[in-house]
């Protein structure tokens, strides 16, 4: 029945995947169409927010949102078959609906980012989230001083968005450095760990911001070298992933001491989250 | 205030339990429980806190938020919201202090969860006080007391013979409604005190969370999880789907969960954050004594309310109260 008195954030909008494809070795992207109130829901969401995804009768689980809502009238999500969701996601193809609940949490301030040189550093699937960032740049290309793009996997067949790198690297004043731990045959880019990437290209400091998703560990790492590097903890901006089941501050799950990262987060400067009460490691 | 005899007691509920459901303290096979009771007779009067507390009427254990239905490429979504009025008999202080706790996250902070907003504006809730503070509570260590009234629509007080009847709102006022009772001029009986604890400043509580203390606690922690779930103000929970028997059909549930359990935290891909039991123990006093008030503003009020249910149940005697000493001291 429908309640006058409440909306039910817990009730999820409907969704209708138009197109699946390979991102990488057990990675699909669903691109997503939102059906009758969730397009007004999703009329306006900003780089970083994420929102929880269903897949009816398996569960719902958050997922960083893969676009900006300019590039048109869908969401993307990258999808990472690792556990009963996901699993099940994998499994649905164009026309299957699924439930989305959204847009949460805080988003990477892009309108301060103006005119600062932006350093964007993403590990596998951990790029995900970054990609709105770099759409938001390619779109206001003007607006945004020079991009560094560091970009890592394990392997080559983890990478993901090989397919833009070609969009990426077209725009003007744009760099893309790839790296992976353990390479094949044809890899003929960076080997070694993003750590390594970042000291070899070396980036300044000055009117930059740095932004970076990944494995807690790469965050720690990547973090602990920019400081080493000049950069202020204060202009380095990361997003936390963190277990959650309702991504409205209520279940409890995603607190790193006092804060909670669906509502407090995802995204958070460096300086915030060092300065966390309990770390996120 | 009003007086209210043990005879007149007897028949208001009984009036009541015919016209909704009255869930009062009922022995249920030898455990004292807050459960439905068919009329007054069922009621247990004693003097003990019943084993479990009251969250679980405005809060279930296993909730039902949503069915799905999938026919074709179709997919139903219905709210399954709970309907009808409830009232709640001999409530102690700490239970509906508790209460006023979950409100706080559940209602006072956005969004409004619609589940728990409609049971807590449907449940009438008469309070009790307690003559006496039980062996494990420490209620008036944490802003309450056994006489405590927060929370409570109607509040009783034992007499010799009757109860001090206090109606506190409007809801209680409108249950009270046909009633005509004498009135109390008199001195309220006054319930003995256990010996307050020496607590710490709330504020200190962060400094204290590298302590190798934590370590050491746990190591008798089962992570058997009993301690959330007698408790009043613990709320995490999980949700989940669930297939229902016909073809198609699922509920989507949420249930009671705790921060103690070992993959409370477990992100798919195998990072395990807190996967220590003194990290899991020290979250859920942390919690407790800081996390809780800070994100949801409750200032000075903290989430506990001195009940002693997870002293009582805890099967290695992890005991709050000594972690309260522990930095009190």
């Amino acid at each position: 029945m429908n309640d006058t008195t409440y909306q039910n954030p817990m009730m999820p909008y409907l969704g209708k995947i138009t197109e699946v494809r390979d991102l990488a070795s057990e990675i699909k992207l669903f691109r997503v169409k939102m059906l009758n109130g969730g397009s007004q829901a999703f009329a306006d969401y900003k780089p970083g927010q994420f929102a929880f995804v269903s897949a009816f009768g398996y569960g719902e689980a958050p997922f960083g949102i893969a676009n900006v809502p300019q590039r048109g009238p869908y969401l993307d999500f990258a999808v990472n078959r690792l556990g009963n969701v996901t699993t099940a996601l994998h499994e649905l193809g164009d026309g299957d609906l699924i439930g989305v609940r959204g847009p949460m949490g805080n988003w990477f301030p892009m309108e301060e980012f103006r005119d600062k040189n932006l350093i964007v550093i993403g590990g596998g699937i951990g790029g995900a989230p970054l990609r709105p960032v770099i759409q938001h740049v390619l779109d206001h290309r003007a607006e945004y001083g020079h991009l560094t793009i560091l970009w890592a996997a394990r392997h080559p067949s983890l990478l993901v968005f090989t397919d833009e790198y070609d969009e990426w690297s077209a725009a003007p004043d744009i760099e893309l450095h790839l790296t992976v731990d353990n390479p094949d045959q044809q890899w003929d880019r960076n080997v070694g760990l993003i750590t390594q990437l970042l000291e070899k290209v070396a980036p300044s400091p000055l009117n930059a911001v740095t932004i970076t998703c990944g494995p807690p560990v790469m965050i720690h790492f990547v973090g602990k070298l920019l400081e080493k590097m000049s950069f202020d903890p204060a202009q380095n901006y990361v997003t936390l992933e963190a277990r959650m089941h309702c991504g409205l501050g209520k279940c409890g799950r995603c607190n790193l001491g006092e804060k909670l990262v669906c509502v407090d987060g995802p995204v958070f400067t460096m300086k915030e989250a060092g300065e966390l009460l309990e770390s996120f490691l | 205030m009003n007086i209210i005899t043990q005879p007149q007691l007897v028949s208001w509920l009984d009036s009541i339990a015919k016209e909704r459901p009255l869930i009062a303290p009922r022995n249920v096979a030898g455990v004292l429980l807050y459960r439905p009771v068919e009329n007054s007779s069922e009621i247990a009067w004693g003097p003990t806190r019943p084993l479990m507390s009251v969250k679980d009427v405005l809060f279930p254990p296993t909730e039902r938020l949503l069915t799905i239905e999938k026919v074709g490429l179709e997919v139903k979504l219905t709210d399954t919201f709970p309907e009808g009025n409830v009232v709640v008999f001999g409530v102690r202080p700490c239970d509906a202090r508790g209460m006023q706790v979950l409100d706080a996250l559940f209602i006072d902070t956005e969004p409004v969860d619609p589940y728990y907003a409609r049971r807590r504006g449907n449940t009438t809730l008469i309070g009790m006080a307690c003559r006496e503070m039980g062996p494990s509570c420490f209620c008036t260590s944490m802003g309450g007391a056994p006489d405590d009234t927060s929370g409570a629509d109607i509040f009783l007080t034992e007499l010799p013979g009757g109860f001090v009847l206090q109606v506190l709102t409007e809801k209680g006022e409108a249950l009270l409604s046909e009633l005509s009772l004498a009135g109390f001029y008199g001195e309220l009986p006054k319930p003995s005190y256990n010996r307050p604890l020496n607590l710490v400043e709330r504020d200190a509580w962060p400094t204290h969370f590298n302590d190798e203390y934590w370590e050491s606690m746990a190591e008798r922690c089962l992570s058997c999880r009993i301690c959330a779930y007698v408790c009043p103000t613990c709320r995490c929970f999980a949700v989940r789907d669930e297939a229902l028997l016909a073809p198609g059909q699922f509920e989507r549930i949420r249930c009671w969960d705790s921060c103690a359990g070992e993959n409370y935290r477990r992100i798919a891909g195998g990072h395990k954050p807190r996967a220590e039991k003194g990290e899991r123990l020290r979250n859920r006093f942390m919690c407790k004594f800081y996390y809780y008030s800070e994100q949801y503003g409750l200032d000075k009020t903290v989430a506990c309310t001195g009940c002693g249910r997870c002293v009582d149940a805890c099967p290695v005697s992890v005991d709050i109260t000594e972690v309260l000493a522990e930095f009190g001291r």
